[in-house]
């Protein structure tokens, strides 16, 4: 809302024009992944099929038994949504302790955390493998995707919640106490009603990043816990003779994460740069 | 219960799994670096268990530093990568997040439109472009080329042109699967994902910017260039330098577009490096991961301290 503008008539259609033109470049793969899932196998490496083509939803409808989409869909829905619920569990008390009784440790204690998150993941991927293989015998198990998903996400979390809290007047909080409220019920009845929005975009980031996740969870499962990243991973099929089915596979695969991303465009921001960038 | 008991417990769950997480596997990392450690070995059945009698010291360092050809060749080429993808982010997204910052119809689809690279599975982003836009003969690069090539030779037939266009060569579809191309590919494909986020970053932070001091630049003169260069990339420094740092940090421990765009084809990073040797010499994959952990760490000093300074106010 620029009070002076200096934009030529020129300008004015010219620079929309170009970031529509840029903004479709760039949607231009996710475009083609899903209108090449409606071509048969058959048709999408044919050229005289490019743009023109019966459309067909065979390759949707026979997912199941081309990948056993469902099973790896499930295992990806079940480790996401306990990984983040976990993450909360955890996140919640944390960074409301440390956004309300500050000590003087807590900022040393939270870039620690964020410095857990750069760990290379490589440099101790045999001993994960060997701890959990040989020793807690929990390899390729839901219980450990879970467990690996909600550590490697913890610290964006605490984080994310920590700026949340931080946002709502300390006297609320010293209000509740006053009347003698327990911090559970503090937690409960007053933190998380006034950071609910909060609460919900971090619960949603942590879940997109869950699912997401690509070393982890194809490093350190074999069939029973392996999730979507797995599937694909294992269909790079340079061959190109399933073209179809495998894009509809990888539509049903980020499809949903895509849209539930759009819806949290906003908060991305403030969860990859720990509150670094307003 | 005294007063800083129970802020201090209720950090404690936190506090104590991440200590764990990190200290555990690193400790054996550490570990397995300084002895002999070898999963396969029908000559010395000893060293496939992990034992402190098969003490190396600093073996393991020394061979992954001098005598495994391919360390130096993955430190520069995980450097390479992640350099040509911060370089081209930063520069596609500062322009777009300009682009995008005014208003003009349909922006709110256009950020939609804008965004969505980032949110999708780096094994789908990997297997989408290498096969389905890449690939030299079946994806799109080679239906182009091919596309090309066709109408050139019908162009041949023509009258008059048809002998200038004769003189044209058939072009080669590029092949993303070599060595060094394949490379190429994995850093179109990165930029690809990670330009919306630095767009996202960068438009966060032009939304903050002081516009009556743009105005009053306006009113003495300056021209956009000049706004642009004056106010604008000084307000962008900071989050300029997180894009770099978060990315670096994201991008050194690469790995599921490598294994899907290059494997076996020689084009490897650190982490992939070390996910070779984990297939055998657990000793060479150790001291290279503590190695990975210094290079990340290098980085992540500069960004620690930065998001820790403002942290309290």
């Amino acid at each position: 809302m620029s009070t002076v503008d200096q934009t030529s008539r020129f300008g004015r259609v010219f620079w929309p024009v170009l970031a529509w033109v840029v903004a479709l470049i760039f949607f231009f793969p996710i475009f083609w992944m899903v209108f090449t899932s409606f071509k048969t196998d058959a048709d999408a490496v044919k050229p005289e099929f490019l743009f023109t083509f019966k459309p067909t939803l065979d390759n949707y409808l026979n997912m199941t038994d081309n990948y056993d989409y469902w099973r790896f869909a499930i295992n990806s829905v079940i480790t996401s949504t306990f990984a983040t619920l976990f993450a909360l569990v955890v996140g919640i008390p944390a960074a409301y302790a440390m956004a309300f009784n500050p000590s003087r440790h807590t900022k040393d204690i939270l870039v620690w955390m964020l410095s857990t998150k750069m760990l290379p993941a490589a440099a101790v991927l045999y001993p994960m493998t060997f701890l959990t293989k040989n020793f807690l015998n929990i390899y390729d198990t839901h219980f450990l995707i879970v467990l690996v998903l909600c550590l490697i996400n913890l610290p964006i979390v605490i984080w994310m919640l920590f700026t949340y809290f931080k946002e709502i007047p300390k006297e609320i909080i010293e209000a509740g106490k006053m009347d003698g409220v327990t911090t559970w019920g503090e937690i409960k009845d007053i933190l998380i009603p006034l950071a609910w929005g909060g609460v919900a975009s971090t619960a949603l980031l942590c879940f997109i990043f869950c699912w997401n996740e690509a070393y982890w969870t194809v490093r350190l499962t074999t069939t029973e816990a392996a999730t979507l990243s797995k599937l694909i991973e294992g269909n790079r099929a340079p061959e190109g003779l399933f073209f179809g089915r495998l894009s509809a596979v990888s539509t049903a695969a980020v499809g949903p994460i895509v849209v539930l991303g759009w819806f949290c465009q906003k908060q991305l921001v403030r969860g990859l740069t720990f509150g670094a960038v307003k | 219960m005294s007063k800083r008991t129970v802020p201090r417990l209720l950090q404690t769950p936190a506090v104590l799994l991440l200590l764990i997480w990190m200290l555990i596997p690193l400790g054996m990392t550490l570990y397995f670096s300084f002895i002999r450690y070898v999963l396969n070995s029908l000559r010395r059945p000893e060293w496939t268990t992990p034992s402190i009698s098969n003490w190396r010291g600093f073996g393991n360092y020394e061979y992954v530093l001098f005598d495994s050809k391919d360390f130096w060749f993955a430190v520069q080429n995980s450097l390479f990568i992640v350099c040509s993808i911060l370089i081209l982010t930063v520069i596609l997204g500062l322009a777009l997040a300009v682009l995008v910052n005014r208003s003009f119809p349909g922006r709110g689809i256009v950020r939609v439109l804008l965004i969505s690279p980032f949110f999708v599975m780096p094994a789908v982003n990997a297997v989408l472009w290498i096969n389905m836009i890449l690939d030299p003969v079946l994806g799109l690069n080679g239906l182009a080329i091919e596309g090309i090539n066709e109408m050139v030779r019908n162009l041949r037939d023509f009258p008059v042109l048809g002998a200038f266009f004769s003189m044209w060569p058939e072009l080669e579809p590029i092949s993303f699967r070599a060595t060094q191309t394949s490379a190429y590919a994995v850093i179109m494909m990165v930029t690809w994902q990670w330009t919306p986020f630095a767009v996202l970053i960068f438009m966060t932070s032009l939304q903050s910017e002081d516009e009556s001091q743009k105005e009053a630049a306006i009113l003495d003169g300056a021209n956009a260039w000049s706004r642009f260069r004056n106010l604008t990339v000084p307000h962008l420094a900071r989050p300029i330098a997180i894009v770099v740092m978060i990315q670096s940090i994201f991008h050194l421990s690469l790995y599921a577009e490598i294994e899907i765009t290059s494997r076996g084809n020689g084009n490897k990073n650190l982490p992939y490096l070390i996910g070779e040797f984990t297939s055998n010499n657990i000793g060479a994959a150790s001291a290279a991961g503590i190695f990975a952990v210094i290079l990340a760490n290098i980085v992540a000093i500069f960004l620690l301290r930065m998001v820790g300074k403002n942290l309290m106010d």
